[in-house]
């Protein structure tokens, strides 16, 4: 892996709702191997862009290079194809689903098995069922939550659900994983716990990029942070240089602390 | 021996219910019983496979009614064009299964209740369609079917063959939804009534998706339409109005969303019930057969609204 190479690459992208710009000409980008975080105050447009990131919304003008290719105008699941999953901000589970099936879901974009194969159990089937349920129970193991594999996603404890969110997503193979406030609610302990977790999914090979609100998540696990406000980018650099900026701090605190 | 002790209880125990109430119908001088077991398992049919949309997918769908009203018509027609019965029946799943596919494709973006009134829209259309094009369906005169007598082998009395030619139809259908839903294809319908945009996201293409289980119901409600216009030899208008397809959405919600078994012991319960209750109680009885039908609904919904036989979820076969 060479450690510079670009995965994505945001070109002036806006996302306008009538006349509100959620997403205002955004640029920049992330390279293989990275933990990118992006922070603002709230309503800055940090999930709407990531909804236009994932296919939610089309996006109003710019484009979405990743690995090289357009991917603005694709639809969500052809972007979790191409090797992009997310979290949600206020999780997203299927409720009634056990966790371990709930991991199993997130195979679909890399199985094929339709109707033939289940309705007259064929080999091919019944290889690739258990090749699911495998690699589901191992990411269950990676976030710690294989006791919980039968258990449904309903009745889990809060923070085991973002974690669960997590496994699904990795469930997809992507490249690059997106996690929207993945620490949101969680206490001191279980957040140290979780910036653990996302170095491990980064020395796993796959890059990161989160939208975080607890500053010292954002110090400890980023690389690079990128700030938000009304929809513009007003930062982007290391944690120590965005904090010093007077622009974030304005953003933050108001004008005369900055 | 290995094939012994895989033998699961369940499908043996159903096998040798099935194949009792033809005695006892016969032992208790009650052969009415048999009919009544032939409805049910119409019902069944007809539950188990609205479960693929209503139950797994969590579409909202009041026209099911309409597919059953096509295979039925499909056959009565192809019949009296002398095709054979077999062909005929081929013929309605086809057509029932094409045409659902074909209403599926326009209307399907629409979502709960928006899609339950367009559905409901479409049955009422069939049916007055089928009511008012004389030349192919005789309107509300409705159409006569040759008899057909199928498993002559097994019994001489229409009404027990058709009643055990249903109840195959049923396995058949029991075996496929049981067999799909705890597949890539099961989890992928489940996790769209769970949470559609968590679904899309986790890459599974929605509206394709969609798409498959409305049109694979329309299969079973095809069959059911031909195994009921044959058994009937008679099809008219009146068969498949506005109420049916609300019995059929109860039982598939009083079952228990997404659970087989439950559409079957509700289809029972709805269905049979109140034909047992009919026969058997005075004329006066026969008018409170709705109030029975509302109070179960009510009760229900009141303390057991997750259905008779919640949908369960599969345990992990690995290791812990």
């Amino acid at each position: 892996m060479t450690p510079n190479r670009i995965l994505l690459e945001i070109r002036n992208l806006s996302q306008h709702f009538g006349g509100v710009k959620a997403v205002d000409q955004v640029s920049f980008s992330v390279a293989e191997g990275e933990i990118v975080s992006v922070i603002g105050p709230n309503g800055a447009g940090k999930t709407t862009f990531f909804n236009v990131l994932t296919g939610v919304y089309p996006g109003t003008h710019g484009d979405i290079l990743f690995n090289g290719q357009s991917i603005c105008g694709c639809r969500p699941h052809n972007i979790v194809a191409r090797g992009i999953a997310r979290t949600f901000q206020n999780i997203r589970l299927f409720p009634n689903m056990t966790a371990l099936e709930n991991v199993m879901v997130g195979r679909h974009a890399r199985t094929n098995q339709m109707l033939f194969g289940p309705l007259f159990r064929t080999r091919a089937f019944t290889d690739e069922e258990d090749a699911i349920e495998a690699r589901a129970a191992e990411l269950l193991d990676l976030v710690g939550l294989r006791a919980m594999a039968d258990e449904p996603a309903k009745n889990l404890p809060y923070g085991v659900q973002r974690k669960l969110e997590i496994a699904r997503a990795l469930a997809t193979e992507p490249k690059l994983l997106i996690l929207d406030e993945p620490t949101a609610g969680m206490n001191a302990s279980e957040s140290t716990d979780l910036v653990a977790l996302v170095r491990r999914i980064r020395e796993s090979g796959v890059t990161v990029l989160l939208i975080e609100h607890q500053m010292r998540v954002v110090m400890d696990v980023s690389d690079r942070v990128i700030v938000f406000d009304y929809g513009v980018k007003i930062a982007e650099g290391t944690s120590t240089e965005v904090v010093a900026n007077p622009r974030v701090i304005e953003a933050y605190l108001g004008k005369e602390a900055a | 021996m290995s094939l012994v002790r895989k033998l699961p209880w369940m499908p043996v125990l159903a096998l040798a219910a099935v194949c009792l109430l033809p005695f006892i119908a016969h032992i208790a001088h009650f052969p009415y019983l048999v009919r009544v077991g032939g409805v049910v398992g119409l019902f069944m049919l007809l539950g188990v496979g609205l479960n693929f949309t209503l139950g797994y997918v969590g579409l909202f769908d009041l026209g099911y009614i309409a597919f059953y009203a096509i295979g039925a018509y499909t056959t009565a027609i192809a019949m009296r064009a002398h095709c054979s019965a077999p062909t005929s029946i081929a013929l309605a799943v086809l057509v029932a299964t094409a045409m659902r596919a074909f209403v599926g494709v326009s209307i399907l973006r629409l979502r709960g209740d928006y899609l339950a009134v367009v559905t409901m829209g479409f049955a009422e259309m069939t049916r007055l369609t089928i009511n008012n094009l004389d030349g192919l369906t005789n309107g509300p005169k409705g159409l006569q079917v040759s008899p057909w007598r199928p498993l002559g082998f097994l019994s001489s009395d229409p009404n027990v063959q058709f009643y055990l030619l249903i109840m195959g139809a049923v396995a058949l259908s029991v075996v496929s939804a049981r067999r799909l839903e705890h597949s890539r294809v099961g989890r992928a319908w489940v996790a769209i009534r769970e949470d559609e945009l968590a679904a899309r996201l986790s890459g599974i293409p929605v509206n394709r998706f969609k798409l498959l289980a409305f049109t694979l119901s329309g299969v079973f409600a095809g069959l059911g339409g031909a195994l009921f216009a044959l058994w009937e030899q008679f099809v008219t208008p009146e068969s498949f109005v506005f109420w049916e397809s609300i019995l059929i959405v109860s039982i598939v919600v009083l079952g228990g969303l997404g659970s087989v078994l439950g559409a079957l012991l509700a289809a029972a319960v709805l269905a049979g019930l109140p034909l047992l209750l009919q026969a058997k109680l005075s004329a006066q009885w026969i008018d409170y057969r709705y109030l029975f039908f509302g109070l179960t609904l009510v009760l229900v919904t009141l303390f057991r609204p997750q259905g008779l036989i919640p949908a369960s979820r599969r345990k992990t076969r690995l290791g812990p």
